[in-house]
């Protein structure tokens, strides 16, 4: 059964500037007894998400929106598992599969061939089954003969097109998916839209991230705001 | 999630779970290393080879020592400082370079460690083939001590993997660390009995015994040399594998649910 939870989560993390970041500063601060503290600088605390609780089961499709820095792209790591929460707990159950920035795991000196087999693997997935999703990956990234070449001589396009076919390639139960849309040229763009509509429809719980107010009406049943590290539940007629 | 609660053993358990991504990783970064070069992995042991025979000829003729005796000698301690240093150096950034997996993907953080440690015993067995090659010339005993080189290099590699544990956190978090270390590395190599055996120079043994990592040469390359190592030398590697590997997890305990914010 594939359900998502989160109890009264909070995630804050640390902000450094590059003086703390020095083990050297460190150091003199605490030789110094932190007589010269106000040069060792000083860690902000960000809270990203505060007091957050929903529970999510199989077959929503939520839509999490909000402005930049609302604490979207957090909520999907955290969902995912990536970020911990500093208090509250998350109940996840069932495989995640991320779509948060492309291109995670990929490798420019491996061929793209031999990137389809690396990423897959760094998503969980045996030998068998990227033998037989290897063909479909071929088939809609149309790149042909360039698949033997290394990655590093990719047009970002290309790249792109790549990290994109194969990482839409597995199955999961939980898909987490950040903005991503907007590269490629606009036949690619309509071949990604229908691949991700087939994903989606596959997944038990699909979370998108955007701002693309139209698309994630198309795509979801929920509607999460994030502002300002809170979250709440609005209707499809809120989205804007 | 109960595994919240000791995050650190969670993370351990999964990463040899995922051993085959361990061993993936390893290999197809090497292989991406070395795409565009003809020999491949095989320039590590030709590197090897030059360097040792070269540096052999020469020290031995400026500490006037036999180099029938100091050529392995040497040979064996460069092979394992290539190890042991190489683990140490490139820890400081390895979280930061796996950053973008870190960020992305809910992998345990140990398999990076497991991985760096796994590659760096695949470059050694790369480049011990050089010393047995120059130990059938010059005719290295060969005898039951020769065998305790396989309980060393284990002892070695579960050393290095907590030292690579610590040091890959440490250096997530500051990032001038690898600039220290950079620093530090090699002159520890001069206090370490790689150019010389500790009792050529027994004014020095003392300062050489005070380098945490002469004791990870020395039980690895006297079992090579067909000697077996000193007890004391066993027991420094035992003691700080216990209390490494007790703050290690202490550590990693404490700090995991940080690490993915550090890079």
């Amino acid at each position: 059964m594939t359900k998502l939870e989160f109890k009264n989560v909070t995630v804050q993390y640390p902000v450094y500037n590059s003086r703390s970041l020095s083990l050297k500063n460190q150091l003199v601060r605490i030789g110094t007894g932190g007589r010269i503290e106000s040069e060792a600088g000083h860690v902000s605390i960000v809270t990203a998400l505060k007091d957050v609780s929903f529970s999510l089961k199989e077959g929503d499709a939520v839509a999490l929106v909000g402005h930049n820095g609302a604490g979207k792209s957090t909520m999907l790591r955290t969902m995912a598992g990536v970020y911990s929460p500093t208090a509250g707990e998350v109940v996840r159950q069932g495989r995640v599969a991320t779509v948060l920035e492309l291109g995670a795991g990929m490798d420019p000196e491996l061929s793209g061939y031999e990137n389809i087999i690396r990423m897959s693997v760094l998503m969980g997935s045996n030998m068998r089954e990227i033998k037989e999703r290897t063909s479909d990956i071929e088939e809609f990234t149309q790149l042909g003969d360039f698949l033997k070449l290394p990655v590093r001589t990719y047009s970002s396009g290309m790249a792109t097109r790549l990290m994109f076919a194969v990482t839409t390639s597995t199955r999961p139960d939980i898909l987490l998916v950040d903005e991503i849309f907007g590269t490629g040229d606009a036949d690619f763009q309509e071949k990604a839209k229908k691949r991700m509509e087939d994903l989606i429809e596959s997944v038990g719980i699909f979370v998108f991230a955007s701002h693309n107010s139209e698309l994630v009406k198309s795509y979801c049943n929920r509607f999460f705001r994030v502002h300002h590290g809170a979250v709440d539940e609005i209707t499809r007629d809120e989205v804007v | 999630m109960s595994a919240d609660k000791f995050p650190a053993k969670d993370d351990l358990k999964r990463a040899f779970e995922n051993w085959s991504v361990v061993r993936f990783m390893a290999l197809s970064d090497m292989r991406a290393r070395y795409k565009r070069s003809v020999l491949g992995p095989l320039w590590i042991t030709l590197g090897t080879a030059v360097g040792s025979v070269g540096l052999g000829m020469l020290w031995s003729e400026l500490l006037k020592v036999d180099p029938k005796t100091f050529v392995p000698t040497l040979t064996a301690g460069l092979i394992i400082w290539q190890m042991v240093s190489g683990v140490i150096t490139e820890s400081c950034g390895l979280f930061g370079r796996q950053a973008s997996l870190i960020r992305n993907m809910n992998l345990p953080l140990s398999i990076h460690p497991l991985q760096l440690i796994f590659r760096h015993l695949v470059n050694f067995a790369h480049n011990i083939p050089v010393f047995i090659l120059l130990a059938l010339v010059l005719k290295v005993p060969v005898n039951a001590n020769t065998l305790l080189f396989i309980p060393g290099l284990l002892l070695v590699s579960m050393n290095l993997l907590w030292i690579c544990l610590v040091v890959s956190m440490l250096g997530a978090r500051f990032r001038d660390l690898e600039h220290i270390v950079g620093t530090v590395i090699p002159l520890l190599m001069f206090v370490s009995p790689v150019f010389y055996r500790p009792d050529y120079l027994p004014f020095s043994q003392n300062i050489i015994w005070a380098n945490p990592l002469s004791y990870f040469i020395e039980v690895i390359r006297d079992p090579l040399l067909g000697v077996a190592p000193p007890m004391f030398v066993i027991q420094t590697n035992l003691a700080m594998l216990v209390i490494g590997w007790i703050g290690a997890i202490w550590l990693f305990n404490k700090k995991h649910n940080r690490i993915a914010f550090w890079v």
